[in-house]
């Protein structure tokens, strides 16, 4: 078993490294200046308790994902009054290290194969990847945009006045 | 009762003639035409303009297509109305701008802003230059090689989805500036990152090939309007949520078809 120390430094790295990928996709969606930063923290925050629900509670990924983009969500509540700008800028980059791209390509994978199986048992069993990955993937990025717009929906006070 | 009861009294200056209707109309779908093309859920749209209209005593109704939007606004007091017709607006997704507009509907709520300057503000916001290409471009790599570390990618599958990555986003950086069809550009730029992350796999520097091709794509993901469909649908507003997934399907499909080309085009091994 691992231990202790072992088990921070892969939380911290998890934490790490989602906070990077939080920020070059905030990047992307040209945020307003010093908003960056607050992408990565929330981003690490939310994928850290995803990673800690999957590995230590044997959550499952969709349930996991969900608990996680709700904190995302919460996060971005709580900051974007202090910043000024709708909580959307915080809580939809820092929701896209969550994105199951393995599933993903794991899906496509197994589609590509289906399509070129020899024989009813290895079609069947290459398109059984090709749905059980796909609906992973579905439900995954469903649940992480319900999770994030939970709060934002049961705060709306706070989550449109933010940029008065 | 008498007709004569039914009637509001209004203040005779807070009345608005025709002319002025006309330009609040304008004024309001250019904004939301702008809004929408930034990527705003259609739930901030709603709100942002209906605190503007509310404010000057107005009613305002949106219909939301996938290319255009209407704006019909009327004045309960007098029974005139007013409606344009946008494009909605090519900007890209901008949360920069986003904010700035849901920051002037509240100057023009609260009256600190007339309509003719809160149109000067307006054309001033949304002509705002982003951040340079190449430091986006710096940061979408390490974020791009971040998202294989998550995945469980060594060091070596990491690298090469820099590498991907880099040669990827900078193909859609120039075919964005020669204005080619978007679907046309995220097809080549799969293909191109696809096809550099498969070759790479050949070289013994990583033990995580899988990781290192599915992560190479991901920069492409179009994740804002797959969560802005899910949020308008939330919303009530289906067609406009319908539009946004399919064209967000349409874009991952290229990712697709892309991902697949480049792989069996370099290391065909990999699928099958």
């Amino acid at each position: 078993m691992d231990s202790v120390i072992d088990i921070i430094l892969h939380l911290l790295g998890d934490m790490f490294f989602a906070g990077l990928a939080a920020i070059g996709f905030a990047a992307i969606s040209h945020p307003p200046t010093g908003v960056i930063k607050f992408c990565g923290l929330i981003a690490a925050v939310g994928h850290v308790t995803r990673t800690c629900l999957i590995e230590f509670a044997g959550c499952h990924i969709v349930l996991a994902s969900l608990s996680g983009s709700i904190i995302v969500g919460i996060m971005a509540i709580l900051i974007a009054p202090k910043l000024k700008c709708p909580p959307e800028t915080f809580s939809f980059p820092s929701l896209l290290p969550m994105i199951p791209g393995i599933y993903a390509y794991h899906s496509i994978q197994a589609l590509a194969m289906s399509l070129t199986a020899q024989g009813e048992k290895s079609f069947e069993h290459w398109f059984y990847l090709f749905e059980s990955n796909g609906l992973i993937t579905a439900l995954v990025v469903v649940a992480m945009v319900i999770g994030q717009m939970l709060p934002i929906l049961l705060f709306p006070k706070i989550s449109f006045t933010s940029t008065k | 009762m008498k007709q004569q009861d039914l009637l509001i009294e209004v203040d005779p200056e807070l009345l608005i003639d025709q002319e002025y209707l006309d330009q609040l109309s304008n004024f309001f779908a250019v904004y939301a035409a702008y809004m929408l093309g930034c990527g705003a859920t259609c739930i901030r749209i709603k709100k942002n303009l209906r605190r503007m209209a509310n404010a000057m005593h107005l009613q305002v109704d949106l219909i939301i297509l996938s290319h255009h939007v209407t704006v019909v606004c009327t004045d309960n007091s007098t029974g005139l109305n007013a409606q344009h017709i946008k494009r909605i607006a090519s900007v890209g997704v901008s949360f920069e701008i986003n904010t700035r507009l849901s920051e002037l509907s509240w100057k023009v709520a609260e009256h600190k802003l007339t309509i003719d300057e809160a149109e000067n503000v307006f054309y001033r916001i949304v002509k705002h230059k982003p951040m340079p290409d190449m430091r986006i471009m710096l940061l979408v790599v390490i974020a791009n090689a971040s998202f294989c570390h998550l995945f469980g990618g060594d060091w070596g599958a990491m690298l090469i989805v820099a590498f991907a990555t880099l040669l990827g986003y900078g193909l859609k950086i120039l075919l964005t500036s020669y204005k080619w069809e978007t679907k046309l550009i995220w097809l080549l730029c799969s293909f191109v990152s696809a096809l550099a992350a498969a070759g790479f796999t050949y070289l013994p520097i990583t033990s995580t090939p899988d990781w290192a091709i599915s992560a190479s794509v991901l920069y492409l993901i179009p994740g804002i309007p797959y969560i802005n469909s899910i949020s308008d649908c939330l919303d009530g507003h289906y067609l406009c949520s319908l539009g946004r997934l399919v064209h967000a399907f349409a874009l991952t499909v290229c990712i697709a078809l892309g991902l697949t080309a480049g792989i069996m085009l370099a290391n065909k091994s990999l699928i099958f």
